[in-house]
């Protein structure tokens, strides 16, 4: 069989790992997909795929695809418009609400899934055709709090700060709250060696697919209770204090801060740690110990040893101090910036990295530069002909932003990109009770998302496999995305309507709609920035040579895979050693609530499942939030494995059938939150929120039980 | 613009609980919210007295000890004075007394004074109870740096030491010392240590593992005096062992409260300084007492740090955000404060002696059938050094004890803790320190999934064998098995060397 079109190398749409594949064409109407996928053989996948990347194509010609703009109607109905028409509107509508109530009227909500140049091209957008300092994006649910705690400590947040392939051979690695074996299957591979050296250790309350992969001599699985993950490393890095096996040479030329890091530490003894968190001294002693002869074999020359987080120890109100917490550890130990190991954080979203960079943030400019800063704010305006006057101050969080729509001194229109936030912000009621208080509501997707269904004009765009442009990986590697085919008549893309709106705003600054024009103009406003893209040449990214930021204008072509080898990004080289305490963040259990509710993934779901939810193959794996409870904690409760249950809290309820899990803790259940309705899990979530962060808790609310008659 | 005057909080004790009670406040000090003033008898500021032990026998440094960085406070602009003793309150004028240096004022005055060691009625020492005790060269109790540094220099000159009381910290120092090799002589007077938290069954197997890890154990010991001679002491006298000589005498029966100052100036005082259930010790609501020094509610101090951490992190909230009374209006009522801090009395022993796992908690004097509403549960496997006694009402804990139990003990502690219903199978519980984690017994049925991330099923996988597939690759490209995180790969090739044995 012969093709006419080659393949084309491109990266799963979906998460951060940014599989390698390859799209071919299908010929003729009768083929099920416009493509054939497959996966390529990339650094981070090597050849390897999991449903959701195998059956992304599904997606591409889906009858539920939109094609048109669509308008709200008076009596409540959307009906197809043509562009212009629609462009206008949002227009009008930007102009009408600035001018009686001021530019912060108009807000902005983007996404991680963006690419490189759309991200950028939106905070550039919101500053300066809108004019508002409120933007920010679904990344703060994301990685906001390891990025906080990663720039406090080493001055510069890249969530990998050396490649992947570095963990194959890794002796040891001490991974918190992350769920790898379901939400970014491929990875798995990289953990062999540590599992072959019986050095997986994996810290979650659930048993999860992950921790299982720690069974059988292959490591050990420590179950804290929800939310004590900051306690379990604060007695880790205490044993290495006590028991004198911190590297003392090491901490002594490379960090700063020892001395009250020792003395916050001394509080935080195993047995004490062993009664909030349910993990054994002994347990937590060993794993010190473990840790520490690990370290001390690497620098001699063996195998390397490493801490990652995931979201599960980041989205809390404390997630900026847990992250910070196994910082410490790894820095006790003497591991960031050398070759016997590191600290990391897996970045989620597809572009969650490169989508934290380039000034989605409120509170940045593009090269991960501060929108608060003289100086930055001067080489930003310069990239973009404007005097730094006119760019706008900082806005608000994500939280808040969504928080304070249609009250006074909020937002009265908001333009969402890429994102969902019905379904994935906290306390998801009081966010639909938010947008519904809008005066107007612009959705860009290509699917009805449950927050496209609130809009008053939603304008379809383009998907991942008709786009043109750069990602940059988990690893801060930046790729390409290319388009293997054209898009549907009556999409377009994000690009193209900022441009358009910024014409129609009489914006000042040029809005390119070319992705690689963007692009140049990206690598120019991140030039000399911590995320310094100036040096990324188009071709080396095209030919798929591998390429690390920062990558300066002049410096090594492949820019640098390994972060902080020589010093660390504060001006004085030297990572800062910060003091951090655990104060009870938990939501109190009681005789009311007497369960904590943990939410999470599923290997089939992508985020709010948008997508997902709309491939056959994983929705009929996955159609439903199923409650995932222990059948101990089940019997206490009356209910039985495949009943309807009623889990409440003061925010909200959510129906979902039981599921018994003995992988779970006795005081603890488990929702995923890729579901929309009364199966959405966060309409019971928290919207209390990080200090240094605004990351808002999703996993730690307490919740009540109810069963219900089974409709069987 | 109107500007709030500070106002001055006074903390007389500088011990664990008041450096927990200095940190929460420190927000409240950097706003220029409140001047606040720490006062310490000892000279070092607040340090882990549970860890002295190990100071004593070396296993530990004193810098491991200490809990608050004084740099760091004075910088926050916190005034600490260390060796420095109130000597009388004067609630008239809001001033307090000091045995150097001028009288200090204040708007609000937090007791943290803590308790010292309560000294037992023997001849030879002086046990009055209201002084800090004076007792004589090689009599020693293990309350502060200083009496560890004491107690270093016996222990240095290998000196058998004898420990009296047969509470939680007598059995940490025991093992501590056994631990780093000395021989120490446990002399308490029950039948087993631990009193009533621990029970007959339980104590037997305690008895043994001290035993085992070294220590030398006098029970059901009525001590009478102590002998000295030129070097100090020489020898316990007892009514029912004799005499039992050794180096040095190590006291460990108990603290007692520190009231005097807080009688002196009127307020009520029994086990402790009386509070009412918000920590507040005057009708004023200018007074507070926490810690080890403080009768909360009619419950007397637990000796323990936890609660006392729990009462800091809830009273420096409270002044925060409740400002000091003034002449010219009505304290708020106390009873406005909702909800009432949920300050638990929970008596948790964890003990923290490697290699011997205990844990007990609450009351556990109930017999195996109670009959009166409480189950009762019990597990021993004496060999492997395992025991749970289990007491429950409505399946909540009232208490247990467990011994080799670790992650069994540490979730009962929780669930213990919040009151939270144990399950039904309390089996369940012992199961959680079972190494070996529940495999799967059921045989995989076709339409079970095998690989997860492609979402074949054993079934497709079957297919794909019986298709003529031979190695995992081909099954991957057959049905897709294998080809994601690669974590199934194992059970595929049990599939294809189980069809290779068929053909």
């Amino acid at each position: 069989m012969s093709h006419s079109t080659s393949p084309t190398d491109t990266h799963c749409p979906y998460c951060a790992l940014q599989c390698g594949i390859s799209l071919t064409p299908t010929p003729g109407p009768e083929a099920a997909t416009p493509v054939a996928l497959q996966g390529r053989n990339f650094e981070t996948n090597g050849g390897a795929l999991c449903r959701k990347g195998y059956s992304a194509a599904e997606l591409l010609a889906h009858p539920e695809r939109l094609s048109a703009p669509l308008a709200r109607q008076a009596d409540g109905s959307f009906a197809a418009v043509d562009w212009d028409e629609a462009l206008d509107l949002v227009a009008h509508k930007v102009r009408a609400l600035q001018a009686s109530h001021g530019p912060d009227s108009v807000a902005v909500f983007g996404a991680g899934g963006l690419t490189n140049e759309k991200a950028y091209q939106l905070g550039k957008f919101a500053r300066l055709a809108l004019g508002t300092s409120r933007i920010d994006y679904n990344g703060r649910f994301c990685m906001s709090s390891a990025a906080a705690a990663t720039n406090r400590a080493f001055g510069l947040d890249r969530g990998l700060p050396f490649p992947l392939r570095d963990l194959d051979s890794a002796a040891l690695i001490l991974m918190l709250g992350s769920n790898v074996a379901e939400t970014m299957p491929p990875f798995v591979r990289h953990l062999d060696g540590a599992r072959e050296a019986g050095g997986l250790i994996v810290v979650d309350p659930r048993r999860s697919a992950t921790a299982q992969l720690s069974e059988n001599g292959a490591g050990w699985h420590l179950q804290p209770t929800p939310g004590s993950d900051l306690p379990l490393l604060l007695a880790l890095s205490h044993v290495l204090l006590t028991e004198n096996l911190a590297d003392t040479r090491y901490l002594e030329e490379r960090t700063t801060g020892l001395a009250a890091l020792r003395t916050s530490l001394n509080a935080w003894w195993p047995e004490r740690v062993a009664t909030l968190t349910g993990v054994p001294a002994a347990q937590i002693r060993r794993t010190a110990r473990a840790l520490a002869a690990g370290a001390e074999r690497a620098k001699q020359g063996g195998a390397p040893v490493f801490i990652l987080t995931g979201r599960g120890v980041e989205q809390h109100e404390n997630g900026t101090d847990t992250v910070t917490a196994a910082i410490n550890l790894a820095l006790l130990l003497g591991l960031p910036g050398t070759r016997a190991g590191g600290y990391g954080t897996i970045t989620g979203q597809g572009n969650g990295q490169g989508g934290r960079e380039h000034g989605q943030k409120c509170d940045q400019l593009p090269g991960y530069r501060k929108i608060s800063d003289p100086a930055h704010r001067a080489h930003v305006a310069a990239v973009w002909g404007v005097t730094p006057e006119q760019i706008p101050g900082p806005g608000l969080p994500a939280t808040e932003l969504l928080r304070t729509l249609g009250t006074p001194g909020g937002s009265r229109m908001l333009l969402v990109h890429g994102s969902n936030p019905v379904i994935s912000a906290p306390d998801a009621g009081n966010v639909l009770r938010a947008l519904r208080r809008l005066d107007f509501l612009v959705v860009c997707d290509f699917f009805l998302s449950e927050t496209a269904a609130e809009a008053d004009i939603v304008l379809p765009v383009l998907q991942w496999a008709e786009e043109e442009g750069t990602m940059t990986n988990l690893e801060g590697r930046v790729l390409r995305r290319r388009a293997a085919l054209t898009a549907p008549a009556g999409a377009r893309s994000e690009l193209w309507i900022m441009s358009q709106l910024a014409e129609r705003l009489d914006a000042p600054g040029h809005f390119s709609d070319d992705p690689r024009e963007v692009f140049d103009e990206l690598r120019r406003a991140s030039a000399g920035g911590l995320a310094d893209y100036s040096g990324v040449s188009w071709s080396a990214v095209q030919s798929g040579q591998p390429v690390y930021w920062p990558c300066p204008t002049g410096g090594d072509p492949g820019g640098t895979p390994r972060l902080f080898l020589d010093r660390f990004a504060h001006p004085d080289g030297k990572a800062r050693l910060i003091p951090v305490t655990a104060h009870g963040a938990t939501e109190a259990v009681d005789a009311n609530q007497r369960l904590w509710l943990i939410t999470g993934r599923l290997l089939e779901h992508y985020q709010s499942g948008v997508q997902t939810r709309r491939v056959a193959q994983l929705q009929a794996a996955a159609d439903q939030g199923l409650l995932e409870i222990h059948p101990s904690t089940a019997r206490a409760h009356g209910i039985i494995d495949g009943q309807p249950v009623r889990v409440s809290n003061d925010r909200g309820a959510v129906t979902a059938r039981a599921r018994f899990s003995p992988e779970l803790r006795l005081d603890t259940v488990f929702l995923p939150f890729h579901f929309p309705g009364e199966n959405n899990a966060n309409l019971l979530t928290r919207d209390d929120v990080d200090p240094h962060s605004a990351m808002p808790e999703f996993k730690n609310a307490a919740v009540r039980l109810t069963p219900l008659e089974s409709r069987e | 613009m109107s500007h709030t005057p500070s106002e001055k909080i006074l903390i007389i004790g500088f011990g664990p609980v008041a450096a927990s009670l200095v940190e929460g406040l420190l927000p409240g000090v950097s706003a220029g919210q409140i001047e606040l003033t720490v006062l310490g008898a000892e000279p070092q500021p607040a340090y882990n007295r549970v860890l002295l032990a190990e100071v004593a026998v070396g296993s530990t440094r004193t810098e491991h000890l200490m809990l608050s960085d004084l740099n760091r406070l004075r910088d926050a602009g916190v005034r600490v004075l260390s060796g420095c003793t109130a000597t009388r309150v004067d609630r008239a004028r809001r001033k307090v007394h000091l045995d150097t240096g001028e009288p200090l004022s204040y708007d609000r005055l937090i007791f943290a004074t803590g308790a010292r060691a309560m000294i037992p009625s023997l001849h030879g020492v002086n046990f009055d109870p209201h002084t800090e005790p004076d007792l004589p060269e090689g009599v020693l109790a293990l309350r502060t740096l200083e009496d560890a540094l004491s107690l270093q220099k016996v222990l240095a000159r290998r000196g058998r030491v004898l420990i009296l009381g047969g509470g939680i910290l007598g059995l940490e120092a025991a093992l501590a010392m056994a631990a780093a090799g000395h021989t120490p002589v446990l002399i308490h007077h029950g039948p087993a240590p631990l009193g009533r938290m621990m029970d007959a069954d339980g104590g037997r197997l305690l008895l043994r593992q001290l035993s085992e890890a070294g220590v030398e154990v006098h029970s059901q010991v009525r001590a009478t005096g102590v002998r000295l001679n030129e070097n100090g002491f020489a020898a316990l006298g007892t009514e029912t062992h004799g005499e039992i000589t050794g180096d040095a005498l190590l006291i460990s029966t108990g603290v007692r409260a520190r009231t005097e100052l807080a009688a002196g100036c009127g307020l009520e005082v029994g086990r402790g300084i009386k509070t009412d259930e918000y920590l507040c010790a005057d009708a004023e609501h200018r007074i507070f007492a926490l810690g080890d020094c403080a009768e909360v509610a009619g419950t007397a101090p637990a000796g323990l740090l936890a609660p006392g951490w729990a009462q800091a992190g809830w009273l420096a909230n409270y002044l925060l955000t409740h400002r000091a009374p003034r002449p010219d209006r009505a304290p708020e009522p106390q009873s406005a404060l909702t909800p009432p801090p949920p300050f638990t009395a929970s008596q948790v022993l964890m003990l923290k002696g490697q290699g011997l796992e205990l844990t007990a908690a609450g009351d556990i004097d109930a017999p195996l059938f109670a009959e009166d509403g409480r189950d009762v549960m019990v597990f021993a496997d004496p060999s492997r050094g395992c025991y749970l006694k289990l007491v429950t009402r409505d399946s909540v804990a009232l208490g247990f004890v467990a011994l080799g139990l670790p992650r069994t003990s540490a979730e009962l502690v929780l669930a213990f803790e919040r009151g939270a219903a144990l399950p039904e199978d309390r089996s369940l519980l012992l199961r959680l320190d079972d190494p070996g984690l529940p495999e799967p017994t059921a045989a995989a049925a076709d339409e079970d999934t095998l690989c997860r991330c492609s979402g074949a099923t054993y079934g497709d996988v079957a297919h794909a064998v019986s298709e003529g597939c031979e190695t995992v690759a081909e099954v991957g490209e057959s049905c897709r098995a294998g080809t994601g995180c690669g974590g199934c790969r194992e059970k595929i090739e049990q599939m294809l060397q189980h069809a290779s044995v068929l053909l």
